[in-house]
């Protein structure tokens, strides 16, 4: 039995605003959320790139103490797009808690911020010895600890599935809801994800010499998706989640549908652990269309994952083009807010329910001169009004994972 | 250390630490304040902290059974007593 998925809510924090309207207004007016890298006293001074995707305002948690204390900063980042989803969503409690709804949500690492303080105590030569690290650090710092904070805050029931695969983590978060959703495991799941502040990430980047780094005091002109002045991603915070849910339950208890997940492909490159695959890639793209049983025509909008490296966007333009040729419309949105890890495919998710809603097609930031490489596949270059029908969201990420989620514009059956 | 000192100290932490104001001496800590193990562990660190040294296992194993603030003050200064 396959049944329909929709989305019924969706929340997002994010380096170019908090809600729809403003990530909107930020993606029409190409206006950027990359900013200076934060001081800190550990990793900063070491690291060449100076950029970071920063969510600088601020943002008002109302959660109380019995959920505060097994949070970390990344929980509660996902704690507050979860709880917008479920106040926007209106799901009555005894849904919410009676095991039929699911939770599927990850970050990249669980809390580096938590983290640290566990590693200063140990290296810092007191005599604080192991004890004095807190009851709670493990239950903020684990890998899972965006998910199970979810469901502790709203005593969710259902089942957890907490993604930790670095760039594909909420993508896989809202493919694997949607799988639940689909063949019945679960009528509802709240999937998305998290990551805080963090400077270890960048660093890792940075010695693989995949950060931007030339355009340091120019932080809104960089990344630079598919130009030929590219120079390597930048890392950003965020957090996104999406309440996926049965068609036929959405439509009786009268929910507002935002858009229909139609299909889901996740594989990996049976290989190398850094490198960008064209097979693996462009096989992807392929198995997504089959699972959504559309032809490669269909496609109107693709949100290409498009980090600004050197070789990662070249192959991911020849993947779109093997599969679709040069007529879907294509933007890389982490132009505009750099790489928000593991939340960067709900974000993207999120942004292309906004654009297939409004009808609109958005231009990849800072793309000023198409590197020729790439120049085979149909850049957004400006804005404009365009009937879009279905769009696909793709992420790859280290360790060989590649995933396509495909959304369509909710139509009204 | 004085019954009174380790009451004020007591209090004082969980009104810093767990937003517990003015809590009796006798309520049940986990039905009335929502008391959970993970509160109990933080409890320990802070006791290990006010008496200067840590606790062994069979002394940790000794507070599972405290459900009320006096008897956290009961244990503090029992353990008081052997140091």
């Amino acid at each position: 039995m396959e049944r329909r998925v929709v989305i019924t809510a969706c929340s997002a924090i994010t380096p170019i605003g908090r809600t729809k309207a403003e990530i909107l207004d930020s993606l029409m007016n190409g206006i950027s959320g990359v900013n200076v890298l934060r001081e800190d006293d550990v990793l900063s001074p070491y690291i060449h790139s100076k950029v970071f995707g920063t969510v600088d305002y601020p943002i008002t948690y109302d959660f109380k103490r019995q959920y505060r204390k097994t949070m970390g900063p990344v929980a509660y980042y996902a704690c507050q797009v979860a709880k917008e989803v479920l106040d926007s969503a209106g799901l009555n409690d005894a849904f919410v808690t009676g095991g039929r709804l699911g939770v599927a949500f990850g970050s990249t690492h669980g809390s580096p911020t938590v983290q640290r303080g566990i590693y200063k105590t140990f290296f810092s030569g007191s005599q604080a010895g192991y004890s004095s690290i807190g009851a709670v650090d493990y239950l903020k710092s684990m890998v899972h600890t965006t998910a199970v904070n979810i469901t502790k805050m709203f005593g969710i029931t259902g089942r957890v599935i907490s993604s930790s695969t670095a760039c594909t983590t909420s993508s896989q978060s809202i493919g694997y809801g949607y799988e639940m959703v689909k063949y019945g495991m679960q009528d509802a799941m709240i999937c998305g994800g998290a990551d805080e502040y963090d400077t270890t990430t960048v660093a890792v980047f940075d010695n693989l010499l995949a950060c931007s780094t030339a355009f340091n005091d120019t932080p809104q002109l960089t990344p630079r998706p598919f130009d030929v002045k590219r120079d390597g991603l930048v890392v950003g915070e965020g957090a996104g989640a999406v309440l996926l849910e049965e068609y036929e339950q959405a439509r009786k208890r009268g929910a507002s549908i935002l858009a229909e997940v139609i299909g889901f492909s996740c594989n990996n490159n049976g290989g190398d652990l850094i490198l960008p695959n064209l097979g693996g890639i462009t096989e992807t793209i392929r198995l997504g269309l089959k699972d959504a049983k559309i032809p490669t025509d269909d496609m109107d909008y693709i949100s290409a994952h498009a980090t600004g490296t050197k070789m990662g966007d070249v192959i991911e333009a020849q993947a779109i083009y093997n599969a679709y040729g040069g007529r879907p419309a294509v933007t890389g949105f982490k132009s505009y807010m750099g790489h928000t890890m593991g939340s960067c495919g709900a974000i993207e998710t999120i942004i292309m329910t906004y654009l297939l809603a409004e009808g609109f097609v958005v231009p990849t930031l800072n793309l000023e001169e198409v590197d020729e490489r790439c120049a085979m596949i149909n850049h957004v270059r400006v804005r404009r009004e365009c009937p879009l029908r279905i769009a696909a969201i793709q992420n790859f990420a280290f360790g060989g994972v590649n995933t396509s989620i495909i959304i369509k514009k909710w139509e009204g059956r | 250390m004085t019954r009174e000192e380790i009451k004020t100290a007591i209090l004082e932490f969980f009104r810093k630490e767990f937003e517990i104001e003015n809590p009796g001496m006798e309520d049940n800590l986990r039905e009335i304040h929502g008391f959970d193990s993970i509160d109990a562990i933080e409890l320990l660190l802070e006791i290990e902290k006010l008496l200067g040294s840590e606790l062994t296992q069979e002394e940790k194993k000794r507070a599972m059974d405290i459900q009320n603030l006096n008897q956290v003050c009961d244990y503090v200064e029992s353990l008081a007593k052997v140091r």
